[in-house]
């Protein structure tokens, strides 16, 4: 599948990255750019590949093959353009929150001014002096966010962003989320619910056992969906297909 | 420091170190009563008090240090602290580095109870040598430092903190088994056992400083901590992390070889314990060939084992020019004793020949000096007359027992719950 870019400068270029753990292909032959400022998400079945492809972009799985650079550099880990916020950790758990915010902020360079927006705007007030080992998932999801959110590096790169969290905190989260395009901050997020990403995000890549099936924005992905399902003998209404009816044509 | 591992362990270091110095200070009661008042290296604190007081951390480093690192390390794995952690651009070495620091630090910290013990020592009118208690801290130190760095790197390298748990006690144990091998053979065995964390304590415990053995345990520290840098870089292959910590291997092997032969070392001990009076070294340094010993004894004849651990590591400190060589058929020597020749100690000095079968101090400088004709300038000074002391370890019950676990739960709780205060 040819790399789709949003724009002629994008932030971060993958290139033909391919992963196989023994026997088991992983990733292969996966591209795709991510241009500045945008929110793109990355929708899978489990198992696809995606927390795969996110370690491997942060540098802490080696990949087989293939190329990630940001801002036309190679990363490695420790690179100041990327920052990677896996999915079901508890990091710290006998501190608490307000610490890992701290540590955020002053180990990692985080941005002490953003602070205050990203507690409110997270509802982490009640739980900033719990000690995160005893939060809720979805408590500890919001508090692990925070704590990338804060980061100081242009692209932020999240596992299930919404994982744990209820409809309403969904909605809330993915507000904070898309604000943060505002400050120039660009967004790969892997999701696995397909109304949660419709939701947030401007451009979607489908991954699907571990290869790049559909690139693009929702009407780019059904415009492909259509001429395939033409092919196919079947029909799909452009003008009325969901993201999940894309992505169910498309894998 | 702040985890409840640690505070477990500073409990119950306490109790461990009294029970030490409670016993070794009636022990040193009896002895200091029943000889009177020249009981000189018998009546050494070093030996009588300080050795055992402070073997206690030797138990806490071998069964309770392991764990609190190996804890403070698997815990960033287990809880995905270190996925966000190894994305900081800090090298994975400087941040093991800042771990085996603040493991040493908290291990700095557990050394109060030894600092209790001190204190009550001179409260009891004992006699304290700073020099000597130093050397034995330094010592407990430098094992702790060897312990963290086997537990950082087995936690950076298994997946699980209980097979890290394994993998360190089984280096604990594969030290004790090389130490027993070199007690009954002998030979390149004991070479290997000179480099054991046991060995290296002891020597410290007897008050003796050696490069060899310092270089060799600072090595160890760094090979520790290098291979558990190169398992915390998750980026790089299981392969290529391999073949880094095989290649460490062989650099810190290639090193500790090298640190073995070093030579210089200092005797810190008041009575000269590791040393022969000051004038015998002066003679001994006066001879010009060198000087070869054949030793017809057994590993483990008990004449062989003093020998080596008296006579001939003094002599083998005093001079430079001494090459020792063991003749045994046997491991025990019991079925060789009836052979001619067994029990004989031959030295060659300059073209002459001698035997002896003494292995007492005085009998091998007695033979060296004859054969050398050389003839030590009489000592003007009294040999150590010791530091007799008939007291009751009076209080020390009360404080490592019940004052020191009291004080360290409450400051444990006090702290843990500061967290989320």
């Amino acid at each position: 599948m040819p790399a789709t870019t949003a724009s002629s400068n994008p932030l971060l270029e993958v290139q033909h990255l391919t992963k196989s753990y023994r026997a088991v292909t992983a990733l292969s032959d996966v591209s795709f750019a991510v241009g500045r400022g945008e929110v793109v998400g990355l929708i899978g079945p489990n198992g696809a590949g995606k927390t795969t492809l996110f370690e491997c972009l942060a540098g802490l799985l080696p990949r087989d093959s293939g190329v990630v650079t940001a801002e036309a550099r190679p990363i490695a880990p420790g690179s100041s353009q990327l920052f990677y916020v896996p999915d079901g950790i508890a990091p710290w758990p006998a501190e608490t929150v307000r610490w890992a915010l701290d540590y955020a902020i002053g180990f990692f360079g985080g941005s002490a001014a953003d602070r205050t927006g990203v507690v409110r705007g997270l509802g982490l007030e009640a739980v900033l002096d719990r000690t995160i080992g005893t939060l809720s998932k979805g408590q500890r999801k919001r508090a692990v966010l925070a704590v990338g959110l804060l980061m100081p590096h242009p692209l932020l790169v999240i596992d299930e962003p919404f994982d744990g969290l209820d409809l309403r905190q969904t909605r809330e989260v993915a507000a904070v989320l898309r604000a943060q395009t505002s400050s120039h901050r660009t967004m790969l997020l892997s999701i696995h619910q397909i109304p949660d990403a419709a939701r947030v995000c401007d451009r979607f890549i489908l991954l699907s056992a571990g290869r790049v099936c559909g690139a693009g924005t929702l009407a780019e992905l059904t415009a492909q969906a259509a001429s395939r399902a033409a092919l196919a003998g079947e029909q799909i209404d452009p003008g009325r297909a969901t993201l999940e009816e894309v992505f169910l044509a498309l894998t | 420091m702040a985890s409840p591992s640690w505070w477990i362990m500073a409990g119950l270091t306490g109790p461990l170190v009294g029970l030490s110095f409670v016993s070794s200070v009636r022990s040193y009661a009896e002895v200091s009563a029943g000889a009177g008042g020249g009981c000189g290296a018998v009546c050494d604190p070093l030996i009588g008090i300080w050795a055992p007081t402070f073997s206690a951390y030797e138990l806490v480093a071998v069964f309770l240090l392991p764990f609190v690192a190996i804890r403070l390390m698997s815990g960033d794995r287990q809880s995905g602290a270190l996925k966000l952690e190894a994305q900081h651009p800090l090298r994975p070495l400087a941040r093991v580095a800042a771990k085996a620091v603040a493991l040493l630090g908290g291990w700095i910290g557990i050394n109060m109870a030894g600092v209790v013990a001190i204190g009550l020592w001179r409260l009891y009118g004992g006699s304290v040598s700073a020099p000597e208690i130093a050397t034995v801290a330094a010592g407990q130190l430098l094992n702790a430092g060897v312990t963290v760095a086997i537990a950082l790197a087995a936690a950076a390298v298994a997946d699980h903190p209980s097979t890290a748990a394994i993998a360190t006690l089984g280096a604990t144990v594969g030290a004790w088994a090389i130490d027993f091998v070199a007690a009954i053979q002998g030979g390149r065995w004991q070479r290997l056992a000179d480099v054991t964390p046991s060995a290296m304590v002891a020597r410290f415990q007897h008050g003796l400083v050696e490069t060899s053995v310092t270089l060799t345990a600072v090595a160890g520290i760094v090979a520790g901590l290098v291979i558990a840098a190169v398992w915390l870089r998750l980026g790089a292959t299981v392969g290529h992390r391999a073949r880094l910590s095989a290649a460490t291997l062989a650099v810190g092997a290639v090193v500790v070889l090298g640190a073995t032969m070093a030579r210089g070392s200092w005797d810190v001990s008041e009575g000269r314990i590791n040393s022969f009076p000051e004038n015998d070294e002066v003679a001994l340094r006066r001879l010009a060939a060198p000087l070869s010993i054949e030793v017809h004894l057994a590993p483990e004849d008990p004449r062989r084992i003093e020998l080596q651990r008296s006579a001939l590591a003094k002599l083998e400190r005093a001079t430079p020019h001494v090459r020792v060589t063991y003749v045994a058929k046997s491991a025990s020597g019991i079925y060789e004793s009836s052979d001619p020749g067994y029990g004989e100690i031959w030295y060659e000095l300059a073209g002459r020949r001698t035997m002896s079968r003494t292995v007492t101090d005085e009998g091998v400088l007695e033979t060296i000096f004859a054969l050398g004709g050389v003839s030590p300038a009489p000592d003007p000074e009294m040999a150590f007359p010791g530091h007799p002391l008939a007291a009751r370890p009076a209080g020390a019950a009360a404080i490592f027992y019940g004052l020191w676990p009291g004080a360290v739960a409450l400051a444990g709780l006090f702290a843990l719950r500061g967290r989320t205060a």
